[in-house]
C-alpha cells in the first residue's frame, strides 16, 4: 500500500478552525524498534524530575539551617566582643557555642547522608533509563507498568499496596512513596480543617512558591480567617487579618475584600455571595489547590500516569466499529471493562486501510489479497486456499456457515 | 536523546554538592579550633577582652559565611542547569497535555482491571491488599481461575510436575484443538522424555501409543524425533537429539499453557492492561507533538470533545487487531453506519461515498474512480472483514 504524499494530505477535519494549516506530520511510518524505545524514554521526565526536586529541596533546607547557625555563631562572638561582659559569662557563652557547633556538625553529617541517599536515587533512575535496550525490552516494559501502577496507588493513597507492589517488584528506587506520604499528611490535615501543616509546607517551600507567584498561602490564611468568623471570634479575626492578611492586600485586594466583609455577616447567612465563602466545600478546594501546587513543584502530572497512558492507548486502539462477537480476544477492547473505559474517548485516525483476516489473523495485502464470499464476508487468499486444498476445492465461511466453491470467490481491490 | 549528558549534568551537581559539604566541614572545623584556642587562652590569661577581639577579627577575616555562599552558589548553578538539560534532551516535561479532562474513568472498572492484572501475574497478596484498600466490596471474579493456573504453572516450574498440567490439558482437549494449540503435544513430549529417562523405553512407547496417536497428523515430525531419541535412552545429551533436553522446552510449554488458559478464560494472551499501556506509549509522543505544534501556532483546539483523534497514530503491527477500511475517496473510516461496499469491478468504497457518487440514487450508475467501469448501485455488495 502506497503512502500518501503528506503535502497533499489535506486535512478535512471540521474540528479545527477554518484557516488551520493542514497539520503535516512526518509520513506515518511505523517507527523502528530503537526509535520507539527512545520515544518511550522521552516520556519519563517525571521519573527523573521528582527525586531531583526532592534532592534540591533537601540541599536548600540544609543550607538554610547551616546559614542560620553560622550567622548566629558569628553574631554571638561579635556580641561578646562588643559588649563588656564578665569573664565567666564569656566562658560560659563560648562553651555554649562549642556544643552548638558540635550539634551543627552532627546535623550536617546526617543531612549529608540524606542528600547522598537522594542523589543515589536520582542516579538509579538515570541508570534505569539507560538499561533499556532491545534485549530486555519486555522486562523493562513490565517494570514500567508496575511503576505506573505504583504511581496510581500513591495518588489514591493506597500506601500498603504501593509498598507491597514496590517491594515484590523490586522497584523501591524507582518510586516516590515518601514524597506522597508527605503530601498525604498535609491533605489529611486540610481535610480535618487544620491549616497548620499546609502553612508549614508553604514555609518550607517559600522561595519556590514565591517564584511561581502562588497565592496558596494567602488562601490558607483566608480560610483560617473565615473559620474565626464562623466561630464568632471577631476580635481574634481582626487581629489575625492585620497580622497575616494585610501583607497580601496590595496584590490580592479583590480576593481579600469579600472575605473581610464576611465580618459583617453571620456564618449562617443566606446572602449567596458570602454563603459560598462559609461553605465547607471551600476546604475541598484548598485540598485541590494543594495537590496542584505540590505536583507543580515536583514536576509531576496532576493525573495518575495510568490514566494518561490508558486514555492514549484506548483511543489509539479504538475503531468506529462497535463490538463484534468473535473478534480476536487479543484486542483489549474485546473486553467489556476496557470498552466501558473507552466509551467517551475518540477513536483513532487511520490514513490507510489495514485488513486483518478473520481466520489467520494475518494482514491482507497485495501478497495475500482479500477474497469475497457471495454473501460479502471477506477472508485472506492464503487461509481460503488452505481450506480449499483440505476440502476438495470447497470453502466455508466460518462466521455464517455459507459453503461455496473456491472458484466462486471474487477478489477485492483495496488500495 | 543522550542519557550521557543527563548523567554528566547530574554528576556535576553531585560534585558541587560534595565540594560544598567539604568546605562546610572545613569551616566548622576552623570555627571549632578558634573557639577551643580562645577558651584555652581565657583560662591562662586574665583579660578576656583582647582574646574576644582577636577571635572576632579572625572570624571577620575568614568570613565563613561568604565562603559557604560561594560554594552554595556554584551548587545552585548546577542545580538550575539540570532541569534545562532534561528539557534539552527532549524529555517531555508535561505528558498530560493531551489528556482529556472531561473524561472520568469509572474507578470501579479501573480497580477491577488492576486487580485482574495482579491475579493474572500471580501477585495474589498484592491484589488482595489492593482490593481491601480500595474498599471495593466485590471480589474479582477471575481470582480463583488464576489461582488454579498458577498452581499448575508452579508445579511445572518449581517441581517439574506435569500432572496438573496434563489433567487440565486433557480436560480442555476439544477447545485446545479448536484453538489449534500444540499444548497437549508439548506436555506429552515432556512426559514421554521423563518416562524414557526414569523408566524403560517400553513404558515410554506405551505412553506414546496411548496419548500421542491422536496427534499423528499435526505433529508427526515431533513424534518421530521422540521415538528415535529412545535409541540413545541413557545418553541423550550426546545424541543428535540433545535439544530435546533443553530447559527452554519447559519454558515454552509453560508459556503456551498460560496463553491457552487465559484464552479459555476469555482473556487475551498478553495482559490487556500491558497491551493498552504499550499502545499508549506509542501514541503519546504523537499526540503530545501535535498538541505542541497546535499551541505553538496558537490554533484553537476543540480537543475535549472530538470524536476522532485529529492526528494519525501509527501503531506497530502487533496492535493491529481489527480490520480498518479507509475509503480512498472520502478518507473516512468504515463503521457500522457507513460500511465498505464492493462494486462490480472489485474496487471498494464506503457506502456514503457511493451514495454521493450516485447523487443519492438520482443516477442509477456511476463510474468507478479507479477503473473507468460503469457501476450499478444495486449490484454493490456490503463487505464484512
Amino acid at each position: 500500500m502506497e503512502i500518501d504524499d503528506p503535502l497533499t494530505n489535506g486535512n478535512t477535519d471540521a474540528v479545527m478552525t477554518e484557516s488551520a494549516p493542514p497539520f503535516t506530520p512526518s509520513p506515518p511510518v511505523p517507527a523502528s524498534r530503537s526509535s520507539q524505545l527512545t520515544e518511550s524514554l522521552k516520556l519519563e521526565h517525571q521519573l527523573l524530575r521528582v527525586p531531583f526536586e526532592h534532592y534540591k529541596k533537601t540541599i536548600r533546607a540544609n543550607h538554610r539551617c547551616l546559614e542560620k547557625e553560622v550567622t548566629a555563631f558569628v553574631s554571638g562572638v561579635g556580641d561578646l566582643a562588643d559588649n563588656n561582659r564578665s569573664k565567666d559569662v564569656t566562658v560560659s557563652r563560648l562553651t555554649g557555642l562549642v556544643s552548638r557547633l558540635q550539634g551543627l556538625k552532627r546535623k550536617l553529617e546526617e543531612g549529608s547522608n540524606v542528600e547522598n541517599l537522594q542523589a543515589q536515587r536520582c542516579r538509579a533512575r538515570i541508570d534505569h533509563l539507560d538499561s533499556a535496550d532491545g534485549d530486555n525490552i519486555t522486562e523493562w516494559n513490565n517494570t514500567k507498568l508496575k511503576r505506573i501502577l505504583v504511581d496510581y496507588m500513591l495518588r489514591m493513597s493506597y500506601f500498603d499496596t504501593a509498598s507491597k507492589l514496590s517491594e515484590t517488584s523490586n522497584i523501591l528506587d524507582l518510586v516516590d512513596i515518601d514524597i506522597f506520604r508527605e503530601a498525604k499528611k498535609v491533605i489529611d490535615a486540610l481535610k480535618r480543617r487544620e491549616v497548620a501543616s499546609a502553612l508549614a509546607w508553604c514555609a518550607d517551600n517559600k522561595t519556590r512558591l514565591k517564584k511561581a507567584k502562588s497565592k496558596f498561602e494567602f488562601q490558607l490564611r483566608l480560610q483560617e480567617f473565615i473559620e474565626l468568623v464562623r466561630a464568632n471570634s471577631y476580635k481574634q479575626a481582626i487581629h489575625y487579618a492585620r497580622k497575616h492578611l494585610a501583607p497580601w492586600g496590595a496584590t490580592h485586594m479583590n480576593d481579600l475584600q469579600p472575605v473581610l466583609a464576611t465580618l459583617a455577616f453571620k456564618s449562617t447567612t443566606e446572602c449567596t455571595k458570602y454563603k459560598v465563602l462559609f461553605e465547607l466545600g471551600q476546604w475541598d478546594i484548598l485540598v485541590h489547590q494543594f495537590k496542584q501546587e505540590f505536583c507543580k513543584l515536583y514536576g509531576m502530572t496532576m493525573e495518575p500516569l495510568l490514566n494518561i497512558y490508558l486514555q492514549a492507548g484506548l483511543s489509539a486502539l479504538k475503531t468506529p466499529y462497535g463490538f463484534e462477537e468473535g473478534c480476536t480476544k487479543e484486542d483489549p477492547l474485546s473486553q467489556e471493562s476496557f470498552r466501558k473505559l473507552a466509551l467517551p474517548l475518540p477513536y483513532s485516525k487511520q490514513e490507510h486501510s489495514k485488513l486483518v483476516c478473520y481466520i489467520s489473523k494475518e494482514l491482507m495485502d497485495t501478497e495475500n489479497p482479500p477474497l469475497v464470499f457471495p454473501n460479502g464476508y471477506v477472508y485472506s487468499t492464503k487461509a481460503l486456499k488452505e481450506m480449499a486444498d483440505k476440502n476438495k476445492g470447497e470453502v466455508k465461511c466460518p462466521r455464517t456457515g455459507l459453503v461455496c466453491n473456491y472458484t466462486d470467490l471474487v477478489k477485492a481491490y483495496i488500495s | 536523546m543522550e542519557l550521557k549528558s543527563i548523567k554528566d549534568a547530574f554528576d556535576r551537581v553531585a560534585n558541587k554538592q560534595k565540594l560544598s559539604y567539604t568546605k562546610t566541614q572545613e569551616i566548622i572545623q576552623m570555627l571549632s579550633q578558634e573557639l577551643d584556642k580562645a577558651l584555652i587562652l581565657l583560662q591562662e590569661q586574665f583579660d578576656h577582652r583582647p582574646i574576644l577581639a582577636s577571635l572576632k577579627k579572625t572570624l571577620q577575616e575568614n568570613s565563613p559565611l561568604t565562603q559557604i555562599e560561594v560554594r552554595e552558589k556554584e551548587l545552585n548553578m548546577a542545580l538550575t542547569k539540570y532541569p534545562k538539560v532534561l528539557e534539552k534532551q527532549q524529555l517531555n516535561s508535561d505528558i498530560s497535555k493531551a489528556y482529556r479532562h472531561n473524561v472520568e474513568f469509572d474507578t470501579h472498572v479501573v480497580n477491577q482491571i488492576i486487580a485482574n492484572f495482579f491475579y493474572r501475574q500471580g501477585m495474589f497478596d498484592v491484589g488482595d491488599c489492593f482490593l481491601a484498600e480500595t474498599g471495593d466490596e466485590s471480589e474479582c471474579s477471575t481470582r480463583r481461575s488464576f489461582v488454579e493456573m498458577h498452581q499448575i504453572v508452579e508445579a511445572m516450574e518449581m517441581r517439574r510436575e506435569l500432572g496438573p498440567a496434563l489433567n487440565w490439558a486433557t480436560s480442555n482437549s476439544e477447545k485446545l484443538r479448536q484453538a489449534r494449540s500444540d499444548l497437549e503435544m508439548k506436555l506429552h513430549s515432556l512426559r514421554f522424555l521423563e518416562i524414557a529417562r526414569d523408566q524403560t523405553s517400553q513404558e515410554a512407547i506405551n505412553y506414546a501409543r496411548k496419548h500421542m496417536a491422536g496427534f499423528a497428523d499435526s505433529s508427526l515430525y515431533e513424534i518421530q524425533k521422540l521415538i528415535c531419541s529412545l535409541l540413545w535412552s541413557r545418553n541423550l545429551e550426546h545424541s543428535p537429539y540433545s535439544d530435546l533436553l533443553a530447559p527452554s522446552r519447559w519454558n515454552d510449554a509453560v508459556r503456551e499453557l498460560t496463553r491457552q488458559y487465559c484464552n479459555l478464560l476469555g482473556e487475551s494472551s498478553e495482559s490487556a492492561l500491558s497491551t493498552t499501556v504499550a499502545a499508549g506509549t506509542q501514541a503519546l509522543p504523537v499526540l503530545l507533538k501535535y498538541m505542541n505544534v497546535m499551541v505553538a501556532a496558537s490554533k484553537k483546539l476543540d480537543w475535549q470533545s472530538v470524536e476522532q483523534l485529529p492526528v494519525a497514530v501509527e501503531l506497530s503491527e502487533e496492535f493491529q487487531f481489527r480490520s480498518v477500511f479507509v475509503c480512498p475517496v472520502s478518507k473516512e473510516q468504515a463503521s457500522d453506519e457507513n460500511p465498505p461496499m464492493m462494486m462490480s469491478c472489485g474496487h471498494v468504497l464506503c457506502k456514503q461515498t457511493i451514495n454521493k457518487m450516485s447523487k443519492n440514487g438520482a443516477r442509477s450508475s456511476f463510474k468507478c474512480p479507479y477503473c473507468p467501469t460503469d457501476v450499478d448501485i444495486s449490484k454493490c455488495r456490503q463487505l464484512h472483514f
